[in-house]
């Protein structure tokens, strides 16, 4: 029997184009043979449980204790619903605007220089160099050292009279050195430096699996029409670095702006002020000042924030990559 | 139409979304509190129990066989007080707590934490002194009383006895701020600095509430406030008090005693519980004896810079609210001895001065210090202390005021910048934290 005769004789639907068993697995989400669903729900349900316990749950009360005032210690009954008061104070709050700025110079500095240092110690360790496997880890360990150990490091190498960075600069003859943390000026390049130092592993590693991957027939045929290393790296290897490029920039963007522990460590947000970011800001008032509705609230509001610009930079990526 | 504030949730339906949410979270069964052994206390507090607590709560158990005392020690920093604000709003087995410092005594007693003990206060005639509201030792409401301060924490000057024999100095007894900034300049020579800090001269002036006008406004245009940041940087410019940089930059402020042991500066401010590192020979070596003086006084005040402590309270929550009485009487009345050699001066109890200065100064006393100048500092003097009863904004307060001390000393911003900044900070916290 033809299908256009079923279909006349009014017995059976139309095909699917996907297929015979496409419409069926749609009505059931399952093969008539697939086990019990259950069992998949079994499988996933360690993580979803992981899932629902440390970030729906806490999400939704960040959410809902941002419309109150709440000091922790008063207990569920001391919860006091403010509405969109916290939320009004803090876009009229100094402090909270003193911090985003810390914050966007902390990250809009740190970040792109990370790329930078990462991409070059990426190129430097993807020639063939003696060595390189080593180099490589020692590239990379920073990244995975504990967060202690490097607050401390960096405290001793940057302490402005006994430190090894200033001793090494008055080699030099130089006078009037950074007093590094020490200093409200020069205590937020301190970090960014640290900052530097400990997440260029990461970018590099990811950079060099992206150069693994660069076409080298392009390579050859540049060289072959005599091309440069600075015109080969324009227009083949940057091209093809851009999308690990996007990828690093919001990672290491997000990851950056929410530095606590490091700040914690060394200089506590200051001195006077001069290091303390949202994150930073959002402990002092939750865990110093116990105001868990209004720290909530400058969370959420840090969160629409750095969410709203990681959207920016992806579609900057998507029209480039298209452009591309 | 439902009028505006109709379409808002209410308070109780907010909660109760709130509640949803956190009760997810829990496992069911958790929600019914595990019955309490009514004959056992659960003490926690900040002193370690090898310090004192564990003697005086076997001399509670001779007194008491039938009842048991838990002591849990805390750590009195941010982490330590919020485990045990956690673990008094979770409902854990906590019967008697002592608080360490007014922001969070005034945030236990205003979110019910603490239990009002007034009228055992007024039934107990040795517990008078708490009574006191001109020299507050408790924190008194009316009729409420919720915290009894359980010792003294009076301030003393510390002098390294070879430095000041070296530079010629008499070890005053009683002195001006004048003649202090002379001592403390003739200390600093031979790459030694003369203090760490001075003394807060805006609290020696005003005594309690200092941050406060009458009227409850922002007090630190006080020319004191002024004077005290002007002083210290023009001090730390000479070279007679130790770099601020070197302070932050290696985080002294909680380890001060490792630069005074060190002979880096020979003068230092500080209360009785830092002389335990002055007899710990094996820890913090030194060759030097240790003489004290009294806090300087200025023409406008002589208040002592210490204040009356470590609160005793009793846990609204605890269903042996009898029992935590009891102990906290013994405490109050009876503990004083056991409690001296972690530096705890009782402000109640039968230890004469003696017996207290033996308990603070060691076995060896001798040969680490000067007795004498210790006996005057402490008990003759008489230090007037204070307790600091306006807290609006304490915190957040003390944070603004340290930030900009932190610029101002290490040279970077002028006292006078530094100071009106940080009026102007305070006023604007008060007027917000009143108008909640």
């Amino acid at each position: 029997m033809s299908t256009a005769q079923t279909r006349a004789d009014g017995l059976g639907a139309p095909p699917d184009p996907r297929g015979p068993t496409a419409r069926g697995r749609r009505s059931s989400g399952r093969a008539p043979s697939d086990p019990k669903p259950i069992v998949g729900w079994l499988f996933i349900a360690p993580n979803l449980l992981g899932v629902l316990a440390f970030t729906f749950i806490p999400l939704v009360s960040v959410i809902l204790l941002s419309f109150t005032e709440w000091n922790l210690v008063s207990g569920f009954g001391g919860i006091d619903f403010v509405g969109l008061d916290n939320f009004l104070a803090v876009f009229q709050d100094p402090t909270f605007w003193r911090s985003l700025v810390i914050t966007i110079l902390y990250a809009g500095v740190a970040v792109p220089l990370t790329l930078v240092v990462g991409l070059a110690l990426a190129l430097a360790l993807n020639r063939d160099i003696p060595a390189r496997g080593l180099l490589r880890a020692a590239f990379f360990v920073p990244y995975i050292v504990n967060i202690v150990a490097i607050g401390m490091t960096w405290q001793m190498l940057l302490d402005p009279s006994a430190g090894l960075v200033n001793q090494f600069l008055g080699v030099f003859g130089l006078e009037h050195l950074p007093q590094w943390f020490a200093s409200s000026y020069w205590a937020l390049p301190a970090l960014i430096l640290v900052t530097i130092w400990s997440q260029a592993g990461y970018a590099n590693l990811i950079y060099l699996s992206a150069l693994q991957d660069a076409p080298t027939q392009l390579y050859e045929a540049a060289r072959i029409d005599g091309a440069g290393r600075w015109a080969s790296f324009r227009a083949i290897t940057w091209p093809s670095l851009l999308p690990t490029t996007v990828f690093l920039l919001i990672t290491l963007f997000v990851g950056i702006s929410q530095t606590f522990g490091m700040i914690a460590l060394i200089t506590n947000g200051g001195p006077g002020a001069s290091t303390t970011t949202l994150s930073f800001y959002m402990y002092q008032t939750s865990f110093q000042f116990y105001r868990f509705g209004y720290a909530s609230a400058v969370g959420l509001v840090t969160f629409v924030g750095i969410f709203a610009i990681m959207l920016l930079m992806w579609r900057a990526q998507r029209g480039r990559a298209l452009h591309d | 139409m439902l009028p505006a504030r109709s379409r808002r949730p209410s308070r109780r339906q907010f909660v109760g979304a709130l509640g949803a949410v956190a009760g997810g979270a829990a496992v069911s069964g958790c929600s019914s509190e595990p019955e309490k052994d009514m004959d056992t206390l659960h003490v926690w507090g900040g002193i370690p129990a090898e310090s004192g607590p564990q003697r005086l709560i076997d001399r509670f158990h001779e007194k008491h066989p039938d009842l048991t005392v838990e002591y849990t020690r805390y750590i009195n920093d941010d982490r330590g007080n919020l485990k045990l604000n956690t673990a008094l709003q979770g409902g854990v087995d906590i019967d008697v707590f002592f608080t360490y410092g007014v922001p969070n005594l005034t945030m236990r007693v205003s979110s019910g934490l603490a239990a009002d003990v007034g009228d055992q206060v007024r039934s107990t005639p040795e517990l008078a002194m708490f009574l006191d509201t001109d020299d507050p030792k408790a924190l008194i409401d009316g009729d409420e009383i919720t915290a009894l301060a359980t010792t003294r924490i009076p301030q003393m000057v510390l002098f390294n006895e070879s430095l000041r024999e070296r530079a010629g100095i008499d070890l005053p007894r009683q002195w001006t701020f004048e003649e202090y900034l002379e001592v403390i300049r003739a200390l600093a020579a031979d790459g030694k600095y003369g203090s760490y800090v001075i003394p807060d001269l805006a609290r020696i002036e005003l005594g309690p509430n200092y941050r406060f006008t009458p009227e409850g406004d922002s007090n630190f245009s006080h020319p004191a406030f002024q004077r005290h940041l002007d002083l210290s940087a023009e001090l730390i410019r000479d070279g007679v008090l130790y770099p601020w940089s070197q302070a932050l930059a290696r985080q002294l402020e909680a380890y001060q005693q490792n630069n005074f042991i060190a002979e880096d500066f020979g003068l230092w401010t500080t209360a009785p519980y830092s002389l335990r590192f002055l007899t710990d020979q094996e820890e913090y070596p030194h060759d030097f004896t240790v003489s004290a003086a009294p806090v300087p006084t200025t023409e406008n005040g002589d208040w002592n810079t210490g204040e009356y402590g470590a609160f005793v309270q009793i846990n609204s929550r605890s269903p042996k609210q009898e029992l935590a009485w009891e102990f906290s009487k013994f405490w109050l009345l009876e503990g004083a001895q056991d409690l001296i050699s972690a530096g705890y001066i009782s402000l109640l109890g039968d230890v004469d001065d003696e017996q207290l200065l033996a308990g603070i100064l060691g076995e060896d006393a001798e040969q680490f210090f000067d007795v004498d100048s210790f006996r005057r500092t402490l008990f003759e003097d008489e230090p007037r202390m204070h307790l600091d009863t306006e807290l609006t904004a304490y915190t957040e307060i003390t944070q603004k005021f340290e930030q900009q001390r932190d610029v101002c000393w290490l040279l970077e911003r002028s006292p006078t910048k530094a100071i009106e900044t940080v009026d102007r900070n305070a006023q604007a916290l008060i007027e917000r934290f009143e108008e909640d």
